[in-house]
């Protein structure tokens, strides 16, 4: 009889414990990252002993590129569909979702995977720079005729070295995102070098298209 | 004083007496056809659930009566024709059992179709059962692998995002209703659940009704139920441990302790599998794979732990409590895994007011969450829960010892939230039904059965009845069967409320004011049983109203759930199934599927129109040695159908061709002795390797092999 007992209550409170939690049990198990925990973009991090710091940027809108000036450490950003919106006429790197371009500049892709390796290393890497390229297929503005096969393209320039930083792979639907996790030098039309690491394309959300990009400039031996 | 003390001492004596004398022994052995002992043979006293046992190693019993009142004995082993035998007023001694194989499986105790315990040759309504044997020979690790191999008609395909789908003869996943051991599964995926929680470890019996049931279930039980019942053990204890080792570092690892002691019975079964990524388009150039709707597959991991415990407080009272977890990890990508997690529980008392009367009350929660591990910030971020808390009662009144009527009635709260809402928001409803059913047997040969279900939905106002009619009829080695039954679907929070962003590609949202799918079914079958050969011609029609799909809508310039144009879906199966003293079997099912839509629908048939199942095999045990051999194949037709090119446009088509193929599997499963078997696997025997990977493709590069163990372990030392 004490074992019915016990079972009943048992049974019960497991019946009470459910019931007390209409819509659902143990969400403590997950993370509830705040979507705008870090509502500042631009060059959130920076430290002047060492040239280093971290960009954050939200290259969400198919239709906007965002511009990284270096040598001032500020952003801005146009809307590539709205012609009274013209470039910025001081920048070095810019990105459109996960494609960049450079200003006149050139990339070479190093075999670091970290810029404190890089800068350990004590060696300049050494390769050939690729410059941007014109493109008409790759800077996607509208994605809405995607499965009529119609994307609209922005003709722009495209960098394809510094663009490897993530590979989308579309082999499956939806597409899987690929970091190469490799670092960047990238030589500026001054003839300076950035090195730069995307070490997120997410927030922490998982939404996509909140790029972190480590740097380091001027990235001198 | 002495004399005082000696007529004390007497009456204690005869008070001792009493019972011993009273309490009686039954024993004997049970033996097959050929007389071999049969090991695990159960005996039951029919009310009286705390007297059974089972046969030892030499398949001896014996059986200790209380008192001499007159007992039914149900005596029953797997792949065996049960026998009860009626024990009569202080009968004692021994009695030895010859129990016949049961060759087509017609003495299995189905519940699907009517909810009451029923022989299969009996039940009117058309049920298939797969066996714990089947399962075993198919080497099955969940339930699409099995449907696939033992059921014509049944295609598990990928959609997007590499997600399963199920078309069963027309129908999809959310129109077939996959319940386990009667309770309903929460969550899902493009329409399926998650038909990885359903494992086939541990599991007795899966009982397949094809054609609507809502009528008994309610709402998706327009094309089929699929019920699992899982094992329960009936020794005084069992433990069984198994594992497998494939292709793709292809892992399967499974275990369960059972145990029954006094009033208490339980049952734990934990399983684990992993797969690493498939490539399939290895060593092709791009140029080949570019137009392929998958290139590879992704890698994944599932726990699946279960336990249920039954507390029977007497003759009359059960009691049961079960909890589950589940977990599924898929790898896809570097810097993301997708990860689903289940958490279900519930409680069942069932009692016994006499043996005309019976009442179950159940409770049950299941919470089907889905979340994103972000590797990269070390996130796991939940933007999907379905969550269900069910009360079912079901009350079962027997009429002069064969009419049965059933009563019953449910109430569920369903709650959502999604990633698929605004601002991942949640939405939640509730259901309420009710429901009654009389199954007149008229006489030995004639069945009549014939049902009405009312169901409520609370957010989308539907009140909707669901009415069937079914007759069975049997003469000489024949059961005739006819029904009619209405299917329905109620629209769910995600088709009413949805609101998604598809990659910026375009908007899906729902629609509040859908109507419920509804579906007219009509079916005839046959059945021929002799012997050793059995021969079932099932034929139905569909009717199917309302259908709900997304449509492209040009006010909104997105996609919105709709309800379509009526779809008509026919077609025939037929099963035909044969097993030999010697150890031969075989079972050869097709079924024919033709599905109607009309042009300029949003959706397009992609049904494949013939398809068959078959399975030869040789079985024969010896004393420490068992051999079983069995080839499984597969065929489906291909099916030209024709595609829309554009996403905004119900007009232009283009035609597309799904190529046939077969798949073959060969098992070859040894008994090296009593509790210890293993088994050795080549998968996709012929080779078979599509030129490219459509959807509906079997994702194979071509004939793997596998080797499994399983171990009894009470077996082993007995």
């Amino acid at each position: 009889m004490k074992r019915c007992f016990l079972f009943i209550i048992a049974v019960l409170g497991m019946m009470f414990l459910s019931f007390s939690a209409c819509d659902g049990i143990l969400e403590g198990i997950y993370d509830y990252p705040v979507a705008d925990d870090r509502n500042e973009f631009g060059f959130i991090k920076n430290d002047p002993s060492t040239h280093s710091g971290t960009i954050y940027i939200d290259a969400t809108d198919y239709r906007r590129w965002i511009f990284i000036d270096f040598h001032t450490q500020k952003i801005d950003s146009i809307n590539v569909t709205n012609s009274e919106q013209k470039e910025p006429e001081e920048w070095d790197v810019a990105i459109h979702r996960y494609d960049a371009k450079t200003h006149n500049g050139a990339v070479l892709e190093t075999g670091y995977t970290g810029l404190v390796a890089l800068q350990n290393a004590g060696v300049m890497p050494e390769g050939i720079y690729v410059e941007d390229v014109w493109t008409t297929d790759k800077i996607a503005v509208d994605m809405s005729g995607m499965m009529d096969g119609n994307i609209v393209y922005a003709e722009s320039y495209f960098n394809e070295e510094l663009s490897k930083w993530l590979n989308v792979d579309k082999s499956n639907m939806p597409p899987a995102y690929i970091p190469s996790n490799k670092v960047y030098m990238v030589r500026l039309k001054d003839g300076t070098y950035a090195a730069l690491r995307l070490t997120n394309y997410m927030n922490d959300s998982g939404v996509k298209g909140f790029m972190t990009i480590d740097y380091i400039y001027p990235f001198e031996l | 004083m002495q004399k005082i003390l000696k007529n004390v001492c007497l009456i204690c004596c005869c008070l001792m007496v009493i019972p011993i004398s009273a309490q009686r022994i039954i024993s004997g052995t049970v033996f097959d056809e050929n007389k071999e002992p049969l090991i695990g043979a159960t005996l039951s006293i029919k009310g009286k659930t705390t007297l059974g046992t089972t046969t030892d190693a030499q398949g001896k019993y014996m059986l200790k009566l209380p008192n001499n009142n007159e007992y039914l004995l149900k005596v029953s082993y797997i792949g065996y024709i049960s026998q009860t035998y009626k024990i009569s007023v202080a009968q004692a001694g021994e009695i030895d059992f010859l129990l016949k194989e049961d060759a087509v499986n017609m003495a299995t105790v189905v519940v699907t179709g009517t909810r009451t315990p029923k022989l299969l040759k009996d039940v009117p309504i058309v049920t298939r059962v797969i066996t714990a044997d089947e399962i075993k020979k198919v080497d099955a690790t969940h339930i699409g692998d099995l449907l696939q191999a033992e059921l014509p008609g049944i295609e598990f395909s990928y959609s997007m995002d590499q997600q399963v789908s199920l078309n069963m003869q027309g129908f999809g996943g959310n129109a077939v209703l996959f319940l386990v051991d009667g309770e309903r599964l929460a969550g899902e995926t493009l329409d399926n659940i998650d038909y990885n929680r359903l494992n086939m470890d541990n599991v007795e019996r899966i009982e397949i009704v094809k054609g609507a049931a809502s009528s008994l279930y309610g709402s998706n039980a327009v094309g089929g139920v699929v019920n699992v019942i899982s094992k329960m053990v009936t020794k005084p204890w069992a433990v069984n441990i198994n594992g497998r080792y494939g292709a793709y570092n292809d892992q399967r690892y499974g275990g369960t302790i059972g145990f029954n002691a006094g009033k208490f019975s339980s049952v734990t079964n934990v399983q684990h599998t992993q797969v690493d990524e498939k490539n399939l388009a290895d060593g092709k150039m791009d140029e080949e794979t570019g137009d392929w709707a998958f290139k590879k597959v992704y890698g994944d991991r599932t726990w699946n732990v279960k336990e249920r415990l039954i507390y029977t407080a007497n003759d009359r009272m059960k009691l049961t409590a079960r909890v589950g977890y589940f977990f599924r990890e898929r790898d896809k990508s570097p810097t993301n895994k997708d990860r689903y997690r289940d958490f279900s529980g519930g409680v069942k008392g069932n009692y016994m007011f006499d043996t005309a009367n019976e009442l179950e009350i159940a409770y049950s929660f299941d919470q089907y969450d889905k979340s994103d591990y972000l590797l990269q910030a070390v996130h796991d971020v939940r933007d999907y829960s379905n969550v269900q808390h069910s009360v079912r009662t079901f009350y079962n009144h027997t009429f002069a010892d064969k009419h049965i009527l059933t009563l019953g009635g449910d109430y569920m709260r369903d709650y959502l939230m999604s990633y698929q809402f605004a601002d991942n928001g949640s939405k939640y409803q509730y259901i309420v039904d009710g429901f009654a059913q009389f199954d007149w047997n008229l006489t030995k040969y004639f069945n009549v059965i014939a049902g009405l279900r009312f169901d409520y939905y609370s957010d989308s106002d539907i009140n909707h009845f669901s009415p069937k009619l079914g007759l069975m009829y049997k003469v000489g080695n024949c059961s005739l069967r006819g029904a009619y039954a209405g299917g329905f679907r109620a629209p769910t929070l995600k088709e009413m409320y949805m609101s998604f962003d598809m990659a910026s590609i375009f908007m899906i949202y729902g629609n509040p004011d859908l109507k419920p799918e509804t579906s007219h079914n009509f079916s005839l079958s046959a059945e021929y049983i002799k012997g050793r050969y059995n021969l079932t011609v099932t034929g139905f029609y569909n009717m199917v109203g309302n259908r709900i799909t997304t449509a492209w809508s040009e006010a909104l310039k997105g996609q919105v759930y709709t309800n379509i144009s009526n779809i008509r879906i026919s077609g025939a199966e037929v099963n035909a199934s044969a097993k030999y003293s010697c150890g031969l079997a075989a079972r050869l099912s097709y079924a024919y599927t033709y599905e109607n839509i009309k042009k300029g629908q949003p959706v397009i048939s992609t049904t494949r129109p013939h398809t068959a199942t078959v399975r030869v095999e040789y079985d024969k045990n010896w004393k420490n040695y068992g051999l079983n051999i069995a080839l499984n194949g597969r065929f489906l037709s291909k099916v030209n159908t024709e595609e829309y090119t554009s996403n905004a446009s119900y007009e232009e088509t283009e035609t597309m061709t799904y190529p046939a193929y077969t798949m073959w599997k060969l098992i070859l499963s040894q008994k090296i002795w009593e509790g210890a078997r293993v088994s050795l696997t080549v998968d996709n025997l012929f080779n078979y390797v599509p030129s490219r990977y459509y959807n509906n493709s079997p994702a194979t590069r071509g004939t793997t092999f596998s080797a499994g163990l399983s171990l009894d372990i009470d077996r082993l030392f007995k």
